[in-house]
């Protein structure tokens, strides 16, 4: 009974919170202050809606998108992904979606290549950069990404293009989560140096493996693998070209943390989770869109 | 009267069989009614005349009119021989090593209502310690690495543009309407830079260095009245620089020749800039053919 109570009174919590939000977006809509272009019709079309035979791109259609992304702003390494998405869309201006992309290539940085042809080893930093050859093998990589997400299509529209060519088009708004395949460089704990030698780090050991790397050479290519479970969000521009084909370019923000140069970061003499910075990765991706029933829905 | 003739569909052909003199009779009395008749606006500008004398009926309609009239709603701002002032604030993106923010200015000209030729400038340089706004990554190259970076200041950039509009179109926001336009831009100019020593900073120090710059970008513009709009654009500002020398010559260290690198670098800028739009004059007039 007092479960049976409880829910009743989330509901109405729900509810009730809804309809404030939901007024008070009208209200703060009622006062807009921004002068665009009002429909002010007189004569046969007054009153009539803003779009007539308004073209239902999303409205119960469910989009398979195949795409090629790039990421972007990365320090080390870009990821060239091939995936697809697949969104069902319940209403025009609302759908979910799930979305999956592996890393079908992997870019060094210039800054990598700088590292690698110039970057000086020492015992002071042989944890961080054991061999400049080696260097690319010990950097952060993402190897497949896959998320799902809610989709808001608030604002849609027409454009001309050249003047000639005449397409809907429309800004999609999404947020979810996402589930990414990362690979850092494995857990290793730098062994001091023995004088006679300078300071610093001569050797590591690497978790999980028996006697010393000497030079900690081999952490350099030791890898290990986890999946991180992060927040995604993005915006796409949608425009269709038939009434079952159109084209998305999306930008999708994806805030983790991982250890991208594979380096000590927080200067402890070891490499863990500790020294996992945040990135804020994100990628563009340009898609093909495919909607099914192929047939396609109009306003009156 | 041959090419008429020919322009006609065979059904036509077949339902017109006029001798020549029968049509020249009648294109000479379509003429006379014309002269007599005139525009609409001519008539309305007549004089009191013309005007007292008693109107005729018009005479009721005797063919069905089916054809088709669409609806084309004007081009909500015209652009052609206006004048676009647009501050902007400039966000550079592809940096890892220094935060740079930058102020902007463009004036454009539109010559057709979709190309315009104009100047952008934007100012860098805000006299702050450039390495005070430098990210993290850098003592951390410098640390792990055991590797220098050269960083070279920026104090502003100046270029000449064309600005090509493709795209237009309008969003529909609930009960709003929203013009909007997309458009190419890029030009040529200069960007003045300085690089920051970094390798030998008690003897080296460098002026001020002017380079050709090269920009492309894309933007997109919200109308928010017939003469304000709101715009972001991604710009690509490209040039070649020249960096500090990482070597410092132990022979002669103060020889300022040896100072720079031997090379030019590219660089290539890859911003985002938003602002604010201002058409001039305000108010335009459509002219409409008759």
């Amino acid at each position: 009974m007092t479960m049976c109570a409880r829910k009743t009174l989330l509901r109405i919590s729900l509810v009730a919170t809804l309809a404030f939000g939901l007024i008070m977006v009208e209200g703060l809509q009622s006062d807009n202050t921004v002068s665009a272009q009002d429909v002010q019709v007189s004569g046969p079309l007054a009153g009539a809606p803003a779009v007539m035979n308004q073209r239902l791109w999303r409205d119960m259609r469910l989009h398979v998108e195949p795409f090629f992304a790039f990421t972007i702003g990365d320090e080390y390494s870009r990821s060239l992904i091939v995936g697809g998405e697949l969104r069902f869309h319940f209403l025009d201006w609302f759908g979910i979606g799930g979305w999956g992309g592996y890393s079908v290539g992997q870019l060094d940085t210039n800054l990598t290549k700088e590292i690698r042809d110039k970057g000086g080893v020492t015992n002071a930093n042989r944890l961080d950069l054991p061999t400049n050859d080696g260097y690319p093998d010990q950097i952060g990589r993402l190897d497949w990404w896959s998320g799902v997400e809610a989709h808001f299509v608030p604002f849609r529209g027409k454009l001309a293009m050249f003047q000639k060519v005449f397409v809907d088009a429309d800004l999609d708004f999404f947020v979810g989560a996402a589930f990414i395949g990362v690979e850092e460089r494995k857990n290793v704990e730098g062994v001091p140096a023995q004088p006679p030698a300078e300071a610093g780090i001569s050797d590591c050991i690497i978790e999980g493996e028996t006697g010393i790397d000497p030079g900690c050479v081999g952490s350099q290519s030791a890898r290990s693998k986890r999946v991180v479970i992060a927040p995604s969000f993005g915006v796409a521009f949608s425009a269709f070209f038939k009434e079952f084909v159109g084209i998305s370019f999306r930008w999708r923000g994806i805030p983790f943390k991982y250890n991208t140069s594979g380096t000590d970061n927080n200067r402890d003499g070891q490499i863990d989770s500790d020294d996992r910075l945040r990135q804020f990765n994100n990628m563009f991706t340009v898609g093909v869109i495919f909607t099914l029933p192929p047939k396609i829905k109009t306003t009156r | 009267m041959a090419a008429f003739w020919l322009t006609l569909p065979p059904a036509a052909e077949a339902q017109m069989e006029f001798s020549l003199d029968e049509v020249e009779e009648e294109e000479a009395k379509a003429a006379e009614k014309q002269t007599s008749e005139g525009d609409l606006i001519e008539e309305l500008a007549a004089s009191d005349d013309t005007a007292s004398d008693s109107p005729a009926e018009p005479e009721p309609q005797r063919e069905e009119i089916a054809e088709e009239i669409y609806a084309v709603q004007q081009i909500y701002a015209l652009r052609l021989k206006r004048v676009e002032l647009a501050p902007s604030a400039a966000f550079t993106l592809n940096d890892p090593y220094l935060k740079r923010y930058g102020l902007g200015f463009a004036m454009n000209y539109w010559f057709t209502n979709v190309l315009a030729l104009g100047v952008n400038f934007i100012w860098y340089d805000w006299g702050t310690d450039p390495l005070s706004r430098g990210t993290d990554l850098v003592p951390r190259i410098q640390n792990q690495f055991r590797l220098g970076v050269p960083i070279n200041d920026w104090q502003f950039g100046l270029w000449a543009n064309f600005t090509y509009v493709p795209f237009y179109g309008k969003f529909k926001v609930r009960k709003k309407i929203f013009q909007w336009d997309a458009y190419l831009i890029g030009g040529v100019g200069l960007m003045r830079t300085q690089p920051i020593p970094v390798f030998d900073p008690e003897r080296r120090s460098f002026d001020w260095q002017n380079n050709v710059a090269f920009n492309v970008g894309a933007g997109l513009r919200i109308f928010l009245t017939r003469y304000l709009t709101f715009f972001a654009e991604f710009r690509a500002y490209m040039w070649p620089d020249k960096f500090e020398n990482l070597r410092v010559d132990p022979a002669v260290p103060e020889d300022s020749s040896t100072w720079l690198e031997s090379g030019s670098t590219f660089v290539a800028n890859t911003s985002i800039q938003i602002g604010f739009t201002l058409f001039l004059p305000i108010k335009f007039e459509y002219r409409l053919p008759k």
